[in-house]
């Protein structure tokens, strides 16, 4: 290739990708999966909040005082961290697509920084908050349950919390090269 | 096909997810610009998007079905030469590697700049570099 022109020949000899038969038809299946999905998330986080809040009535840890704490602390910051998740989304939902590259680049990266300082502070203070409730519930974990059954929560509660750090560690990493790609 | 490089099955998943997007947005267009100005901006943000995915995309082992026919023996040669340009293509930044590939889309400067929200003479001066460098990758 000896200059722009051939290159641009040999582009146009690329040929076109065929529109599928039922393209439409693939759009708008696509659209209402994506709000059937939005739902179906909705719906998980609603029963999982219920299913807390009937755990929290059903183990009666209202009698306890630190039980109570624990245990809302534990809820508390479950609650939080899924609605950082969903403005989080919300905001990137409601970013104009159709508005020119160097604003919506702008935007995007303001996006992404924001999600970098909840990883950075807010999640890593969220981790911290429930690993207190955690471990303020072992001494009536032991109380209440079989030797076996205290030490599989024991190690799956470290398990759990090693998943966090390593997911939030990863996520952290994407973000960072999305950032960093952005700004080149 | 250039932001993927080349791979169709990915190409044709990101038109999908552009096409949602002018579905979704076509309320809100304003006609201040032309429809194929609006939608080439969705595209480009799209693809924008797309590069948080960027690890995922592998270079096509294999070339578009219609060019396979078109040129059965040199085959080999031509996909060395394809993969080589899309290497090239994605060695530029996000803006370059948008302003090019609008470019070699046929696309007005122009219209490149009211897509790429720059001024006229500043894409004129980027496409002119981007031309020079992009030859230069390729030749290697």
């Amino acid at each position: 290739m000896k200059n722009f022109e051939d290159i641009k020949a040999q582009w146009e000899n690329q040929g076109d990708i065929k529109p599928p038969v039922n393209g439409i038809e693939t759009i708008i299946n696509k659209t209402n999966a994506l709000k059937n999905g939005q739902r179906i998330t909705n719906s998980i986080l609603a029963v999982t909040a219920g299913l807390l809040i009937i755990f929290f009535f059903y183990v009666k840890a209202y009698l306890e005082v630190k039980a109570t704490i624990a245990l809302s602390l534990m809820i508390l910051v479950i609650f939080i961290r899924i609605a950082l998740e969903i403005i989080s989304l919300n905001t990137l939902k409601h970013i104009n697509f159709a508005e020119d590259n160097q604003r919506f680049k702008n935007r995007l990266l303001r996006y992404y920084k924001k999600r970098l300082r909840t990883h950075y502070i807010f999640t890593p203070i969220i981790l911290l908050f429930y690993i207190v409730g955690f471990v303020m519930l072992m001494p009536y974990f032991k109380m209440s349950l079989s030797k076996g059954f205290y030490t599989y929560i024991q190690i799956s509660g470290c398990v759990i919390i090693s998943v966090g750090l390593f997911l939030l560690f990863k996520v952290i990493k994407k973000e960072l090269l999305s950032i960093k790609q952005l700004m080149n | 096909m250039g932001y993927c490089n080349g791979n169709e099955p990915q190409a044709k998943d990101l038109a999908q997810d552009v096409f949602v997007k002018v579905w979704d947005n076509l309320k809100t267009f304003r006609k201040d610009s032309s429809i194929s100005t609006w939608i080439y901006r969705i595209t480009v943000n799209t693809c924008l998007v797309h590069i948080r995915e960027a690890k995922k995309l592998k270079f096509s082992k294999k070339l578009p079905i219609d060019l396979e026919s078109k040129f059965e023996i040199v085959k080999e040669n031509q996909e060395n030469r394809f993969q080589q340009l899309y290497k090239c293509i994605n060695k530029l930044t996000a803006d370059n590697k948008a302003i090019i590939l609008l470019e070699l889309e046929g696309l007005q400067q122009k219209e490149i700049a009211e897509v790429m929200g720059l001024k006229h003479e500043a894409v004129r001066v980027r496409i002119h570099r981007i031309k020079k460098e992009l030859t230069k990758c390729v030749k290697q």
